[in-house]
């Protein structure tokens, strides 16, 4: 398998830059997920990976060689779509193996080739059907097949999910983890849903307005995100942003006053830059971390509504025009107005006025 | 008071109406084509038994095979080059992004205005020039890089997924690959509503083959036709009997094509 990597890559149409200087290394078989929301330049970016769009400026290497002209065929990539992008007058052992029959394979090593992506992908029994006699997840996994039998260095997905029933999405997510472990390749996969991006991705890239916002596992992004844009990106539910006024900063330390919440005050310790007094803060905590009252700093909240999913409860909540969302362990909340909760140093995330997290 | 009765029974005999204005001169032509000329004249409207004599004296008067050779190869090959060049010029407006694309684009529509009328001399010089007056060359030419259907292409491309034409080129394919292996199979409906409309111009073309072909050898069915009817004392079961044949190969070709043509007209690609 095979390495990529992207240095100071560039598109736009035009005057208009849409990619704006992307610089990216992706390991041999690891699994990237690109994730941002619609325009962020995700897909473009998958697109000048496999040669579909020119890059502008910069490089592309794909296992140390310069790929930026070279023809998508002979990148060593394969893709998988996202409408599937199926051949509709062939049947699905056409269409995988198609690339094989213009790449001059003989026959017997394209059917042997297609035979075996079938076994991996259970689609034996389909073979001879035509696309349109298929359901979504069916398609999905035909055009998966496509992909495998060329044994690409590279796979590129392209929002692959998106177009099936949550059900089947769930399910096709777990088929594409496992396929990843099978085969052992290097994937770059495009999606919008942060869901998807956490449950599949080792490393994941997330792009705002055609530039990287930051590169992490799942889990980093999650617990140390570098901006307001990873950490409210990134989690379901969203991450909740309270707005803070720094009133005293120094030795180590900011101590912030939440100014929706009648000025109640948060200490957090830092070890960067701190914020100047009377700074604009934006405090973030993510709806499992708020504590029982008491804990911290409190903040008493009334109760809009609250879910309750079995193994948790979501309260959505509001005060002085703030809405959160807290998670809580209780399965009945009962029917309380007001919920008091506490916020601890150690859960809240500062964010500077540009958006920057304060470490 | 319930109007709606009288609003379907409205609608009823408009559409019956319709349809008999329609239906009438094709049943009037299948009538004239087994009747003697006196009767057709007197307005005869029931079947007759003259059919094979009809038959008889267009085969004396005319080189029916002949006839019919060269209209068929006239509209066959018409067909084959309009769509092929159409389809490809289609392709191209609407896959090639191009600053000037949409200038060229409106400049063909704008020349769609011209009537043919107003082209027939300076067209008609140009073919003498070239020395291919009395040809089928002459007859086929002008007429297959036809804006209409290039337009027509171009519409039914906006519905040819891009996504298609980007898998075939990461599975290897050329342009004219991903043209002849994806874009044709896939556009087959947009073909067969094409091929109807291209093969019926071609078939029933009067005036242009009029001033072309010269020579009775060159002749086309429709010319035939018009030859008939110059006769003194024309006779109308001949004429009739021959526009049944004229007509027959677009039906059948409209029949056999017709689920397609429906598809192609709405823009489907399956």
């Amino acid at each position: 398998m095979t390495s990529l990597s992207l240095k100071g890559i560039r598109k736009s149409y035009g005057t208009l830059p849409v990619i704006k200087g992307v610089d990216l290394t992706i390991d041999s078989r690891e699994f990237v997920v690109f994730v941002g929301p619609s325009g962020c330049g995700k897909s473009t970016l998958l697109r000048m990976i496999a040669g579909l769009e020119s890059i502008t400026a910069g490089d592309l290497e794909i296992g140390g060689k310069r790929m930026n002209d070279v023809d998508p065929s002979k990148r060593g990539i394969a893709m998988v779509f996202q409408s599937y992008a199926l051949y509709p007058h062939m049947t699905v052992r056409d269409n995988m193996g198609f690339a094989l029959r213009f790449a001059g394979k003989p026959k017997d090593e394209i059917a042997r080739q297609v035979a075996e992506a079938a076994r991996i992908l259970e689609l034996g029994p389909l073979l001879d059907r035509l696309p349109g006699q298929l359901s979504g997840g069916q398609r999905q996994r035909v055009a998966i097949g496509r992909a495998i039998v060329r044994h690409p260095d590279v796979f590129l997905f392209d929002e692959p999910l998106s177009n099936l029933d949550a059900e089947l999405r769930v399910h096709m997510r777990i088929e594409l983890a496992r396929l990843h472990r099978e085969l052992q390749a290097t994937i770059i996969y495009v999606t919008h849903d942060q869901v998807e991006a956490m449950t599949l991705a080792d490393k994941i890239v997330v792009l705002r307005e055609g530039e990287v916002s930051q590169v992490g596992t799942p889990l980093q992004l999650y617990d140390d995100p570098d901006n307001l844009f990873v950490a409210g990106f990134i989690g379901s539910p969203k991450m909740n942003f309270l707005a803070g006024e720094v009133v005293d900063s120094g030795a180590g330390s900011a101590t912030i006053a939440l100014v929706n919440h009648g000025g109640v005050r948060l200490t957090k310790p830092l070890g960067g830059r701190l914020p100047q007094k009377g700074e604009r803060i934006t405090i973030g905590i993510r709806p499992e971390h708020f504590g029982e009252a008491g804990e911290g700093t409190d903040i008493v909240l009334n109760v809009d509504v609250a879910e309750h999913l079995g193994s948790t409860t979501y309260v959505y909540a509001n005060a002085g025009g703030e809405q959160l969302i807290i998670e809580r362990e209780e399965r009945h909340m009962g029917d309380t107005d007001t919920l008091a909760v506490s916020i601890s140093p150690e859960a809240a995330l500062l964010f500077d006025s540009a958006g920057k997290r304060l470490r | 008071m319930n109007f709606a009765p009288l609003r379907r029974a409205g609608v009823y005999v408009f559409l019956s109406l319709a349809a008999f204005i329609s239906v009438f001169p094709f049943y009037w032509m299948a009538v004239g084509s087994t009747n003697q000329s006196v009767d057709i004249v007197r307005g005869k409207l029931g079947f007759g038994g003259n059919l094979l004599v009809n038959f008889q004296h267009l085969m004396s008067q005319v080189d029916l095979y002949r006839v019919f050779g060269n209209s068929f190869l006239i509209a066959i090959i018409s067909t084959v080059l309009t769509l092929a060049i159409s389809s490809l010029a289609g392709y191209g407006f609407e896959m090639f992004r191009s600053r000037i694309r949409e200038r060229i684009f409106e400049l063909l529509l704008l020349l769609l205005s011209i009537p043919f009328a107003a082209l027939m001399v300076p067209l008609f010089v140009m073919i003498s020039r070239a020395q291919l007056t009395n040809t089928f060359t002459a007859v086929i030419l002008p007429g297959i890089a036809s804006i209409f259907m290039i337009f027509y292409f171009r519409q039914a491309t906006k519905a040819f997924p891009r996504e298609l034409r980007d898998a075939a080129r990461v599975d290897g394919l050329k342009e004219w690959q991903i043209f002849l292996y994806v874009y044709m199979p896939t556009m087959r409906s947009t073909y067969a509503a094409a091929t109807i409309i291209v093969f019926m111009n071609a078939w029933n073309n009067y005036l242009w083959p009029l001033i072309v072909l010269q020579t009775p050898d060159n002749k086309t069915i429709t010319l035939v036709i018009s030859t008939l009817t110059a006769a003194y004392t024309p006779d109308y079961g001949v004429i009739l009997l021959t526009t049944v044949l004229a007509t027959a190969p677009t039906l059948i070709i409209f029949f056999v094509l017709q689920r397609q043509f429906v598809q192609g007209m709405l823009g489907a690609v399956k």
